[in-house]
């Protein structure tokens, strides 16, 4: 929760200005509903009614950049000979208004698998045209957990801009160079007072204390890897999962992708698309599957976020959004697995 | 209702007369309920009934081994019945606690007539036929049939017909479904333009998530067609073409075996309209075939057997 | 921190793009078994051809464009580079669609990826070399590299079995190994067939007999999961140290760069930080599921 000098404002009501002119420089995408579904579409150039009902998307932000589906290459086939057409690099510059911290911080996370060793170019390319427009949370999920690791509603680590919702208008603070010089260049601002920015700092206050939900990360990892062979403990904690992928499609830092090919004629396309770690064939080989048990898969989603990447990385892989609790049509609660994990023996 | 669950339950297991006792506990968000799948007697006080019992819990039964105490709505026991006829269950290895159900709330209904989400709002009860909601301290009051689901707004059987130990009185069916068909006959009067753009608008927020598959209890296949390779049926990948024929063919392959539980719309994570499909299906069978799913244990599944006097006028 | 340092990992990337797979050509076919093909390839780039280098252990992603693609390693040796060369098992889609392929059929490759055997840990030791099946495949390419540096290396003792006779992979090699004076050839299998007057008995019972010394050496193993597991302990009682133990592990790979997320066993890829191990790493290994 940091306050950042030379702050400005704006008005609800005037959202649609700001947008306007912003949406000359880039494409802006906002939370909208679609049949009831929350989640960032093109901005249509007038409606800015989520400003008043908008919580969380259902599709986390991730899907700009790791697309639930997008076209590696294409390639040509003339008799027996192939040339391979690669797509254009997606330089789109977006503008992702109202992404909310705890998805921005996955995908902080979500950078670090990208990058490295091999540089992934389709993912790595998006990153660097979005702009991340970042929208504090006033009214936190009964599901949220963010606090538990490291960041807050209020948190603008990983924006380009912060804004924060104190009634009537939002305050905003430009975070990175490149947040700062959007503001520069957008007319329309007020400049903010002190009363406003105190004000913004009781919101941010009065926010954090509404996560309620909360998980104690301290030794997670350790704690973790003392009952990973507790087959029976992790039979208990699986009873109920139907392996279905919505807690990790829709988890802003997961990340696994299948990649598979298409050939009509003489046309083909080698697409990645998103997969999951919860399906059965995942990890499936001609002879043997080392994850057939829905236990063994479930134990792996719980240990890769907290104690894997967290080894790998040094961040675990997870910033507590709660669309995994929200989603499941079970029920099953990270949380409270987190909660219970048997103590060592 | 929940204490005599309670007590029969805990008396099952403690007379090793089941291995598993499978029900509702308490969800970890307002208004929700979660499943308990038990072997322990002491969890067994976990048990609840309640508006909110929405899984349809037939689906563990193709997984668990041994002896099951399920308890089953209506909707549920007819998924049960119809894994018997399958062979995918044996009679003796369930012991089925009925629960005559009065309908079960659709969440997604009162956030829509209260204009709040579910954590925002504080209670919710039924009283007969009216549900009380209560949020920022203001109660309002709804006739039940605005907040049910739609499929329970069409229930042909509330009460188990199957069933070992019956936990309260029985409950009528609905006689006017007109509600619960509303969605569905909108779209049969749609020409096939218009519908097939909205079918295919629809199935373009579709993730591939098989959360609709994977809460059926009539999907049971140890390996599903969209995961075989040799052939590959459909591209993994998420086009709206994929993704319609994965639900027309799962369609196809659960005719007979749908019950109407409504599990697969509810659990889509981006409200693609899947009953829509599941409940025409589910008419398509009953006219030509007279059939429905999971009535009575000792017929036939529909699909595996054949009358001479079965229409034939699709042979050209 | 468990990442693997690889930035001294040559990268072969087409238009900078490590997904995007080189065109090569198929230059010859072998029939190992009924079931197992050998593939001798180059690239169609003639510099890439030139460049292109790689080291015995590592893998590449080999595409049959519109069907898809799958990991395999190069079994030709880094010493012999007219050609590389990979072998290929009938098991499911890509595999069958390689099988169908013929001389002059276009592939995609891209690699080499993952780590490679440890030379200079083997250096002026006596290796042991235990094979089953395809397994032979990554062996054959560190066995040619060490037999074309010889002087560098102690003793060779290559074990290697088949289910039957009709299994046995890479029969040129075999032979040429039986004569070379320098290796010592043990060749068995599962089952004989009329024809067969060899060794029968299955690789770890052959192993216990064989009885190499531990003192000084280095057991390499490839083979099905279920004849390591078999083999392992054999060497162990045979006074090998975990950290004299070294193994390839295989798993269903689609980026086989450590993006894809599915080949992990804990917090290793094994594409990425593997596929070589020793016994002492995969021991140490936070999942057991390998």
């Amino acid at each position: 929760m940091r306050l950042i000098n030379n702050s400005k404002k704006v008005n609800k009501k005037d959202i649609g200005k700001l947008l306007s002119q912003w949406s000359e420089e880039f494409v802006v995408f906002v939370p909208s509903k679609e049949n009831g579904v929350v989640m960032m579409a093109k901005w249509d150039g007038t409606d800015t009614s989520f400003v008043d009902w908008y919580r969380n998307t259902v599709i986390p932000p991730k899907a700009h950049f790791l697309p639930p589906m997008e076209e590696m290459f294409r390639f040509q086939k003339d008799k027996g000979s192939y040339q391979l057409e690669q797509p254009a690099s997606d330089g789109q510059k977006q503008l992702i208004f109202a992404i909310r911290p705890c998805d921005a911080n996955a995908l902080a996370i979500l950078d670090k698998v990208f990058e490295d060793a091999y540089e992934d170019p389709y993912y790595l390319s998006r990153r660097k045209n979005r702009l991340l427009v970042g929208l504090g949370c006033t009214n936190p999920y009964d599901s949220c957990f963010c606090t538990s690791l490291g960041s807050s509603p209020s948190d603008a680590a990983n924006v380009d801009l912060m804004l924060t919702d104190i009634g009537d208008e939002f305050l905003i603070e430009g975070v990175t160079d490149a947040g700062k010089q959007l503001i520069a260049q957008t007319s329309g601002l007020e400049e903010a007072t002190e009363a406003d920015d105190s004000r913004a700092k009781e919101v941010r206050e009065a926010s954090y204390h509404k996560v309620t939900r909360r998980i104690d990360t301290k030794d997670i990892n350790s704690k973790l890897l003392s009952c990973f062979e507790d087959e029976d403990y992790w039979e208990k904690v699986a009873a109920k999962c139907i392996s279905c992928g919505i807690c990790t499609l829709l988890c802003p830092t997961c990340y696994c992708f299948d990649i598979s090919d298409e050939l009509v004629k003489q046309q083909g396309t080698r697409f990645r698309c998103w997969d999951s770690c919860a399906f059965p064939i995942y990890t499936k080989m001609p002879m043997e599957n080392p994850r057939e048990e829905k236990w063994r898969r479930v134990r792996q989603k719980v240990c890769h976020k907290y104690e894997f990447y967290l080894m790998n990385f040094g961040v675990i892989a997870c910033t507590g959004c709660g669309r995994c609790i929200r989603l499941c049509p079970v029920n099953w609660d990270i949380t409270q697995t987190l909660n219970s994990l048997p103590a060592k023996t | 209702m929940e204490q005599k669950l309670r007590r029969e339950a805990k008396a099952l297991l403690e007379q090793g007369q089941v291995d598993y006792i499978v029900g509702f506990e308490p969800g970890s968000l307002k208004f929700t309920t979660t499943p308990l799948i038990t072997r322990d007697k002491e969890e067994v006080d976990r048990l609840v009934i309640n508006p909110f019992i929405v899984n349809n819990l037939a689906n563990f039964l193709t997984e668990l081994k041994g002896r099951v105490g399920i308890i089953a709505k209506g909707c549920d026991s007819r998924s049960i019945v119809s894994l018997i006829q399958d062979n995918k269950v044996a009679r003796e290895d369930v012991v089925i606690l009925g629960i005559p159900c009065p309908g079960i709330i659709d969440l997604s209904k009162v956030e829509e007539l209260i204009g709040k989400d579910r954590d925002e709002l504080e209670a919710i009860s039924r009283e007969g036929d009216k549900v009380v909601i209560t949020a920022d301290g203001k109660t309002s009051e709804f006739s039940i049939t605005e907040v049910l689901f739609d499929n329970c707004l069409g229930c042909e059987l509330p009460t188990p017909q199957e069933y070992d130990i019956l936990l309260g009185e029985p409950t009528l069916p609905v006689t006017d479904r007109s509600a619960s068909q509303a969605k569905i006959e909108q779209l049969k009067g749609m020409p096939p333009q218009p519908r097939w753009e909205f079918w295919s608008n629809e199935l373009s927020r579709c993730i591939r998530c098989y959360a609709c598959r994977n809460v059926c209890p009539a999907c049971f296949c140890q390996r599903c067609f969209v995961e075989e390779t040799e052939p590959q049926w459909l591209m993994p990948v998420p086009r709206w073409q994929d993704n319609l024929m994965f639900q027309v063919i799962r369609n196809i392959h659960v005719a007979g075996r749908c019950t109407d539980c409504g599990e697969c719309e509810r659990a889509c994570p981006v409200n693609i309209p899947l009953r829509s499909l599941t409940k025409e299906m589910y008419d398509i069978v009953g006219e030509l075939f007279h059939f429905k799913a999971g009535m009575d244990k000792d017929t036939a599944p529909l699909m595996t057997h054949y009358e001479q006097e079965e229409a034939e006028d699709f042979i050209r | 921190m468990a990442i693997t340092d690889i930035s001294h990992r040559k990268r072969f990337l087409a238009q900078g793009n490590v997904y995007l797979p080189h065109i090569a050509v198929i230059e010859k076919i072998i029939e190992e078994t009924p079931g197992v093909r050998t593939f001798h390839f180059n690239f169609k780039d003639e510099k890439l051809r030139e460049e292109f280098t790689f080291e015995s252990g590592q893998f590449g992603e080999c595409s049959v464009f519109g069907v898809g693609e799958a990991p395999f390693c190069i079994s030709s040796s880094p010493t012999r580079r007219d050609h590389l060369e990979f072998a290929v098992q009938q098991a499911g889609r890509v595999t069958n669609a390689l099988h169908r392929l013929g001389v002059g059929a276009e592939i995609g490759f891209r690699g080499p990826y993952g780590n490679s055997f440890p030379l200079e840990l083997l250096q002026g030791k006596n290796l042991v070399f235990i094979g089953g099946g395809i397994g032979l495949a990554p062996l054959r390419s560190l066995i040619w590299n060490v037999i074309d540096n010889r002087e560098k290396y102690g003793n060779i003792d290559i074990i290697y079995g088949a289910r039957s006779p009709a299994d046995l992979c890479f029969g040129y090699d075999l032979d040429s190994w039986d004569k070379d004076r320098a290796v010592n050839m043990i060749t068995t299998v599962d089952r004989g067939d009329e024809g067969w007057t060899g060794r029968v008995g299955l690789v770890p019972h052959v192993l216990e007999q064989v009885a190499p010394a531990a003192d000084n050496a280095v057991a390499i193993v490839c083979g099905p999961p279920i004849m390591i597991r078999f083999t392992f302990p054999v060497l162990v009682k045979l006074g090998f140290t975990p950290e004299q133990i070294i193994t390839t592990l295989e798993k269903r790979m689609k980026c086989g760069i450590g993006k894809c997320g599915r080949c992990n066993i804990g917090n290793i890829y094994v594409c990425r930080d593997g596929p070589v191990f020793t016994y002492a790493q995969i021991k140490s290994f936070v999942s057991s599921e390998y």
